[in-house]
């Protein structure tokens, strides 16, 4: 708590306009992040949680709409971040990892000038030192004989050492922030692990903050100090992670943890899938967006309004009419 | 080691290009598996080790450099073999979206596998189409909709229905859930259990996943480079993991259970 915020986000939405008024793909969703702290964004495809990244770096589609209250990097608001703003930010200050690093690298250029060119973009140095920086973050980032290997290019390397590659390229410039979205997704699990120890490393050697995207619970409890469930384009639960996953009390973050299998699960505790399908952008409406699938709906009271943020515990809080009127009894 | 279903002693060797170097690199190296009737196998291990080659030399999709295939017992090898192994024994693909043809109806989709091989009369076919999708979770309507207007979920179980137009004895799963949310998932997951129990059908599920193929399956088989490490009843393998490999893989995977969390809280 001491920590002092790098960023904190205040009720921002995204949307793209729509044949019938605009679609809203991110709704007034607000959380802060400390230096030397993770944040875990969790939900599944089309729950808003990569369109947030984006807006973090001013790299949404040309056609989408970012509105709200605030997004406050280090004392600049960047909803009011022009094209010269974004170019010392981007990359220098915020960098991101994708998910793919087949397309995040270029495949006609190698490693070395791939990194080698990042750094002079945004520093004054000679190519000797910028080749100097990009052996020390292929270090950084464990790719193994950097001085040596950084003469191939992407196509040459597997995709755990292209990921290692990206990494570097985050971490070339120094930055402060980063977003890594959905960054092990494609990997094998055995890389996968190496991966997250990595960033986990470089969170804490580093004084990074890392926003780590995925919809993959048993990573986020890996991963992260503190978890955004989000649904729908909605927040609806917030909390350290242990505390989230310990004691989930949004119908949705229950749901979620019922149905992802564990390596204790067996068919005598069966998954409970939660029924039905993600309601599209546009069909929420002013309800709760899990209204449609939610097991304990408060009749009368989900379908015409927002839930508003209860407090669970210090620093927990989730987002459920049944839970503000019942509590936890109500959403068992 | 007999089953429905059975590879033995299976060698598959692929011709790799290095540096203007010609080599055979084996990607299936002597191995054998069954499958059971009713039985749920699971197959694990990580990019490259052979799982997805030896299930699809076990359809006859790719040959064997050597080793037998074996249905029912006979070895299967003639033309007419096969076709008759492919009407029974049926394939899912990882990904739904490269599945299936984009400018076909999922109707004539389903009812392709009917007439390639011949069952039932034109007229009984649209109802039978209707009764899987309805098996599977889907509206009846879905049939008269074409790939793109549905989502991957769906889409999934349109390839399971098509798979299962045949009334197959077995199914090779290949990742089949490893694309999915984890809410459509637990649904396909749930779908797969049910099928079990009420077809009797034998499953080859393979997967990275060893999440999922804990839940699913009975018994476990885990490949490195080309090979089977490891195989037994799924709680032995996982509980008490005896290869080096397979103990590697499992402190991989990412789990939220395994930090210890208060009873009261998890389950119901």
């Amino acid at each position: 708590m001491a920590r002092q915020n790098v960023l904190s986000v205040e009720n921002v939405s995204v949307s793209f306009p729509g044949n019938s008024g605009d679609l809203i793909v991110v709704d007034d969703v607000s959380f802060t992040l400390a230096a030397g702290e993770s944040l875990v964004i969790a939900g599944e495809s089309g729950s808003g949680k990569s369109m947030i990244c984006q807006s973090l770096l001013g790299i949404l589609p040309p056609q989408a709409k970012v509105s709200g209250t605030r997004i406050d990097w280090l004392g600049r608001d960047l909803l009011q971040a022009g094209d010269k703003d974004w170019r010392t930010i981007r990359g220098a200050e915020i960098a991101m990892i994708f998910q793919d690093p087949t397309a995040a690298l270029n495949p006609l250029i190698t490693v070395e000038h791939q990194i080698g060119d990042a750094i002079r973009d945004h520093r004054k140095c000679s190519r000797a030192e910028a080749r100097a920086r990009t052996i020390e973050v292929l270090g950084m980032a464990g790719f193994p004989e950097p001085e040596h290997r950084m003469k191939s290019y992407p196509s040459e390397l597997s995709g755990g050492l292209r990921q290692r590659v990206a990494i570097a390229l985050a971490l070339s410039c120094g930055p402060k922030l980063i977003i890594a979205d959905e960054a092990t997704t494609n990997l094998d699990v055995s890389i996968q692990a190496q991966i997250v120890t990595l960033l986990k490393k470089l969170q804490q050697d580093l004084g990074l903050a890392l926003i780590f995207v995925t919809h993959d619970l048993g990573l986020a409890a890996q991963v992260g100090d503190n978890l955004l469930v989000m649904y729908a384009g909605h927040a609806v639960e917030q909390g350290g992670v242990r505390q989230v996953l310990d004691d989930p009390c949004h119908p949705y973050t229950r749901g979620l943890l019922r149905s992802a299998p564990t390596l204790q699960s067996s068919r005598a505790n069966p998954l409970r899938p939660i029924p039905g399908q993600a309601p599209k952008p546009g069909s929420i409406g002013k309800g709760s967006p899990f209204r449609s699938r939610c097991p304990v709906v408060v009749d009368g009271v989900c379908e015409v309004m927002r839930a508003p943020w209860t407090n669970v515990a210090p620093g927990h809080d989730v987002a459920c009419h049944r839970f503000a009127r019942d509590g936890r009894e109500g959403v068992q | 080691m007999t089953g429905v279903l059975e590879a033995r002693d299976i060698v598959k060797t692929f011709a790799v290009t290095r540096d203007g170097k010609t080599s055979r690199v084996a990607a299936v190296n002597h191995v054998s598996l069954a499958v059971e009737p009713g039985e749920i196998v699971g197959l694990v291990g990580e990019s490259g080790c052979g799982k997805t080659t030896i299930s699809r030399i076990m359809i006859g999709i790719e040959s064997a450099d050597s080793g037998t295939v074996l249905y029912r017992g006979q070895p299967v090898v003639s033309r007419a073999d096969w076709r008759a192994l492919r009407r029974e024994v049926q394939y899912v693909f990882q990904d739904p979206f490269t599945a299936l043809c984009p400018t076909m109806r999922i109707g004539a989709a389903l009812a392709e596998p009917l007439i390639i091989h011949r069952i039932g009369a034109p007229s009984e076919r649209a109802d039978r189409v209707a009764k899987m999708l309805e098996m599977v979770g889907l509206h009846p309507d879905v049939a008269r909709r074409l790939p793109n207007q549905l989502s991957g979920g769906q889409r999934q179980r349109v390839n399971l229905a098509r798979a299962l137009m045949l009334e197959p004895r077995i199914l090779i799963c290949d990742e089949i859930v490893s694309g999915l949310d984890v809410s459509i998932q637990a649904q396909v997951l749930q779908l797969l259990i049910d099928l079990q129990e009420k077809l009797g059908l034998s499953l080859i599920f393979i997967s990275h996943d060893l999440r999922v193929v804990r839940y699913l399956a009975s018994r476990v088989l885990v490949m490195y480079g080309g090979e089977i490490v490891e195989q037994g009843a799924s709680e032995a393998v996982f509980d008490d993991p005896q290869h080096a490999y397979t103990r590697t893989l499992l402190a991989a995977i990412p789990d939220h259970s395994r930090v210890p969390a208060p009873a009261h809280n998890l389950g119901a």
